[in-house]
């Protein structure tokens, strides 16, 4: 309470920024790293892998 | 476990790879460098892996020392570079993109640790142990990472620390979060911020 009335954001409205910053900060990051993920394979390393799996059979 | 399920199982986590090594790179050609290094060293040694235990951990881990020991070579540090461009080529609002371009810009300063436990965490869903498997931390260190990574990423972007950082936070983060809400970016993100719960 005190807290209040000195000036800083009561407790409830500091959870509630947190919740948001959580839901920016997830949402950024996906639009960040999602293309990335989403991109094929590469031929090379898929043939690298198929090549060796080939080797151990 | 067969070779055929142990290649499977590499093909099956090349995305989370590639979200890893993008988090301790910022560097998308460095990032598939260095998959297909820790891809080619996992095939070389995957004779230790023990069946079993936990495969992506296992995988995690080889690519985070590829890392470092790639690091170790160069002695320089990584740079930020074409991971934005992606973003910047989407039809965002230009609010969007200021924000997201700031969030790149501090993730780049976040140490490479932290930034991988909190790409991962966020990202990937990985859980306390897993990060303190992959990383070889205890996983009290694993939590403190994504706690810190994340709390740090708020001063600098919003200006506002976390409830949970209220009771302990020092006298120089509260200077630094005065001068950070002051800018335009954290008032920008503070903005997306609230759009973004709508």
């Amino acid at each position: 309470m005190g807290k209040s009335m000195d000036g800083a954001p009561p407790r409830k409205g500091r959870q509630s920024r947190d919740q948001a910053f959580d839901v920016w900060l997830k949402r950024g990051l996906h639009q960040l790293f999602d293309d990335v993920v989403n991109e094929p394979v590469p031929e090379e390393l898929l043939k690298l892998i198929e090549e060796d799996r080939s080797k151990q059979d | 476990m067969t070779a055929s399920l142990f290649h499977d199982q590499v093909i099956a986590i090349l995305p989370k790879l590639r979200v890893q090594a993008l988090a301790l790179t910022r560097n998308r050609t460095a990032a598939e460098d260095l998959v297909q290094d820790a891809v080619c060293n996992a095939l070389a040694a995957q004779q230790s892996f023990i069946p079993g235990t936990n495969f992506g951990a296992w995988m995690h881990r080889i690519l985070r020392n590829r890392f470092i020991s790639d690091l170790r070579k160069k002695r320089e540090t990584t740079d930020i570079d074409d991971a934005p461009q992606s973003m910047l080529a989407v039809a965002a609002r230009h609010d969007d993109r200021l924000s997201l371009m700031e969030l790149d810009a501090a993730l780049a300063r976040l140490p490479d640790d932290q930034r991988e436990a909190l790409v991962l965490g966020v990202l990937e869903g990985m859980s306390y142990q897993e990060l303190a498997e992959m990383s070889g931390c205890a996983v009290g260190t694993a939590k403190s990472r994504v706690f810190r990574a994340r709390r740090q990423l708020e001063v600098w972007l919003t200006g506002e620390e976390s409830v949970s950082d209220a009771g302990d936070r020092k006298k120089g983060e509260r200077v630094q979060a005065g001068a950070a809400k002051k800018n335009s970016g954290a008032q920008r993100v503070s903005s997306r911020m609230s759009a973004a719960v709508v």
